[in-house]
């Protein structure tokens, strides 16, 4: 698993390709046969890896947005980057920080 | 591996255009959904092959369509390949305007420039080894048309009413021969087991009935061309029958992996996902559970237009 801080800045990789409907989102990789289903958190975070925000913003977007603890808010989100970047869909901005 | 190196002797050597020998001068323009499909460039022995294998599907050269030239190609350039359980598969090299094909006893190309034409090069002159060859490059010619025309081509089972038609997804192993026996059990009709159309008129999505079948359906023709879609099923095998809707987002992601060859080509993979949006978004999806001997057929008909 990558280690992603909220420092860390994450952009969607160049050959990733989704669309969002109705809340979720089906993400697909040019290189890759799968097709992945993001539920409306995830769907969020993939939008906003734009490869300027850090996720430390994004947590603090999210956080407008969806009820809850913003302690387990940040934690799901750092999880959630973490995965999408190990399924190869999130990379790490040249120059940023190494996650 | 490098393109074309599971199935050519000399991959560097793929023809550049399409350009080569015709095996004739005699031509069939094959009405299909997306069509209609002219192929050119035929030996008598090779028209005699399509027409028994597609019957009244073959029209005259006059019907026009998406132009296919056919070539000779010498058997020495296509490696040997044991087909004993072999799954059938193509080999792709898509471009932004073109599109290169390997496969079994074929080369093709796909030309965008100036409007979508294809080539094909075999050694294969007449029966079922000929036919063969052909429909698999139909098959890859037939789902880059569709795109063109908002529509898809999908792998998947369809069953019909005679009224409105329904669409079976899954993968290999999933249960579409078994459920299209059980539809037909149970007075239902099969489109095809193995491939579909959806094409949007003006009533909605509906199911355009192609010859591309496995073992069940037909291809020459009878049973209904086209159909309303009244919905998406994946399919799931299972002893507690039932239905269980899908978001569709779920339907979308099922219906890009049922997609062949377009699913895998980078340069109309955006297009693709349109049209499937389009389709998630218009027709209601299910995940059905069905079981061997269940009542599948009466599952579907449940379900509301």
């Amino acid at each position: 698993m990558i280690a992603i801080t909220p420092a860390t800045v994450l952009q969607r990789r160049s050959d990733v390709r989704y669309r969002r409907i109705e809340g979720e989102a089906v993400v697909l990789r040019q290189s890759a046969a799968e097709v992945l289903v993001l539920n409306e958190v995830g769907a969020s975070v993939l939008e906003l890896a734009d490869g300027e925000l850090s996720v430390g913003e994004w947590i603090d977007a999210l956080a407008g947005e969806y009820d809850g603890d913003s302690a387990s808010l940040a934690r799901d989100v750092l999880a959630f980057a973490a995965e999408l970047a190990e399924a190869g869909l999130l990379e790490p901005v040249a120059g940023g920080p190494e996650p | 591996m490098s393109f074309g190196a599971g199935f050519l002797r000399h991959p560097d050597l793929f023809p550049a255009r399409r350009a080569g020998e015709p095996w004739g001068d005699r031509a069939v323009a094959l009405d299909v959904a997306g069509g209609p499909y002219l192929l050119s460039g035929l030996a008598a022995t090779q028209e005699e092959a399509l027409r028994r294998r597609f019957g009244p599907l073959c029209g005259t050269a006059e019907a026009g369509g998406t132009a296919t030239r056919v070539f000779r190609a010498p058997a020495a350039d296509f490696l040997p390949i044991d087909t004993r359980g072999w799954e059938y598969t193509l080999d792709l090299d898509p471009a932004p305007d073109a599109l290169r094909v390997a496969g079994l006893r074929l080369m093709a190309r796909l030309d965008w420039t100036p409007a979508l034409a294809g080539a094909l090069w075999t050694p294969e002159t007449a029966g079922e080894e000929w036919a063969s060859v052909c429909e698999n490059y139909l098959r890859l010619l037939t789902a880059h048309r569709l795109l063109e025309e908002g529509g898809a081509l999908l792998h998947s089972a369809g069953v019909s009413d005679g009224e409105s038609a329904w669409l079976l997804l899954g993968p290999s192993g999933a249960g579409k021969t078994t459920a299209s026996r059980l539809c037909l059990a149970g007075g239902g009709t099969v489109l095809s087991d193995d491939l579909n159309a959806v094409l949007f008129g003006e009533g909605g999505a509906r199911l355009r009935k192609l010859p591309f079948t496995g073992d069940l359906g037909e291809r020459a023709g009878g049973g209904p061309r086209s159909v309303p879609l009244r919905a998406v099923l994946r399919l799931a095998q299972g002893e507690e029958e039932g239905l269980r809707p899908l978001s569709p987002a779920a339907a979308l992601a099922s219906l890009v992996a049922a997609a062949p060859f377009v699913n895998r080509d980078p340069f109309r993979r955006e297009a693709l996902l349109a049209v499937l949006e389009r389709l998630a978004r218009a027709v209601p999806a299910w995940e059905v559970t069905f079981s061997r001997e269940g009542r599948l057929w009466a599952i579907l008909q449940s379900i509301p237009p």
